[in-house]
């Protein structure tokens, strides 16, 4: 192979990389502090999974559905800070959720 | 002007001379200092203390007089009570939001709001002589003062969870002394309780502004 030839193998390479990591994309996240969901709205790729993570000192949960209206899809409790959980999300649609404890915080997640 | 005027005006003049008296015979001598700076210097963190200490109080008398009214059985003035209480709750969560934005603003709301629901709950039960409805108000109000002490922790690194939870706690039980004076129709030790619980907000207001001062040096210098 020519050096011409190396540097089109590494272009195409770079390439391969590039869309992997751009695929990958920063993973979304959801943090709970000071009584919110942060942010309170996600939107998110088919397949997608994300990450709540407890920054606050007290058990919160991430219910899907609202409080009149309650949906048997998730429902992850993160007893103190730092406690995280992660849901998939595999159909297109919209999730919303809240947590149990204090029915007032309020999230949804877009999936499409 | 009829008797009945003069006598609530005379009335209203000692309500306020009794104010008087009592926020200059409330602050401790180890605060006096402290006191005399808020009273007296315009600075941004001395009118944050005096406001959320004037919210705080302002937020014990309406209670108190909406509880009144309910054991009562005055219905009108508990509405007015109850309104203007539900006014100073949005004015503490907007006090709240001038420091943490509007997201901990309407965070704070309902979960301030929640307690206040709580104590009418207890103040049902006292009414209705339902022990258990006043044992669950007082559990209830006993778990919001954890909630409470998260959110402030969350919000602000040197408020301890633990510290502002038994500050609350003993806004409580001091909120409790009121209704349970109030209902058992002695109005001498229903007021004094109303003091008490007025001038223990002091306890709540000052390591709040203290705290959120020291978090925000910049905000609240000059």
């Amino acid at each position: 192979m020519g050096a011409r030839g190396v540097i089109g193998a590494g272009s195409a390479l770079a390439v391969i990389v590039s869309a992997l990591a751009a695929s990958a994309g920063p993973r979304p996240a959801v943090e709970i502090q000071t009584f919110q969901f942060q942010p309170a709205a996600v939107e998110a790729a088919t397949g997608t999974a994300i990450t709540w993570t407890n920054r606050d000192e007290i058990e919160h949960t991430v219910t899907s559905g609202d409080p009149e209206h309650r949906s048997d899809r998730f429902d992850r409790r993160l007893a103190n800070r730092g406690a995280t959980t992660t849901v998939s999300f595999t159909e297109p649609g919209v999730y919303p959720y809240f947590c149990d404890r204090h029915p007032s915080m309020r999230g949804e997640i877009r999936v499409h | 002007m009829n008797t009945q005027i003069v006598v609530w005006v005379g009335a209203i003049s000692m309500l306020g001379l009794a104010g008087c008296t009592q926020s200059m015979a409330k602050a401790p001598a180890h605060d006096a200092m402290a006191s005399h700076a808020a009273m007296t210097s315009g600075t941004k963190a001395a009118e944050l203390r005096a406001g959320l200490n004037n919210l705080f109080s302002e937020h014990v008398y309406l209670a108190g007089a909406a509880t009144s009214a309910a054991l009562g059985g005055r219905e009108a003035e508990f509405k007015a009570a109850a309104g203007a209480l539900d006014a100073n709750s949005v004015a503490i969560s907007k006090a709240i939001g001038s420091v943490y934005g509007d997201g901990a603003e309407k965070a704070f709301l309902p979960l301030w709001r929640r307690h206040i629901g709580f104590v009418v709950d207890y103040t049902v039960g006292v009414a209705g002589n339902d022990k258990g409805k006043q044992d669950k108000a007082v559990n209830d109000l006993v778990s919001y003062t954890q909630d409470f002490g998260a959110f402030l922790a969350s919000a602000n690194p040197n408020l301890p969870k633990s510290v502002v939870a038994d500050l609350v706690k003993h806004h409580v039980v001091t909120l409790k002394d009121v209704i349970d004076a109030q209902a058992s129709k002695d109005p001498a030790r229903a007021y004094t309780a109303l003091r008490t619980a007025a001038g223990h907000m002091q306890m709540i207001a000052d390591p709040l502004a203290e705290a959120i001062v020291k978090q925000f040096p910049d905000k609240f210098a000059g």
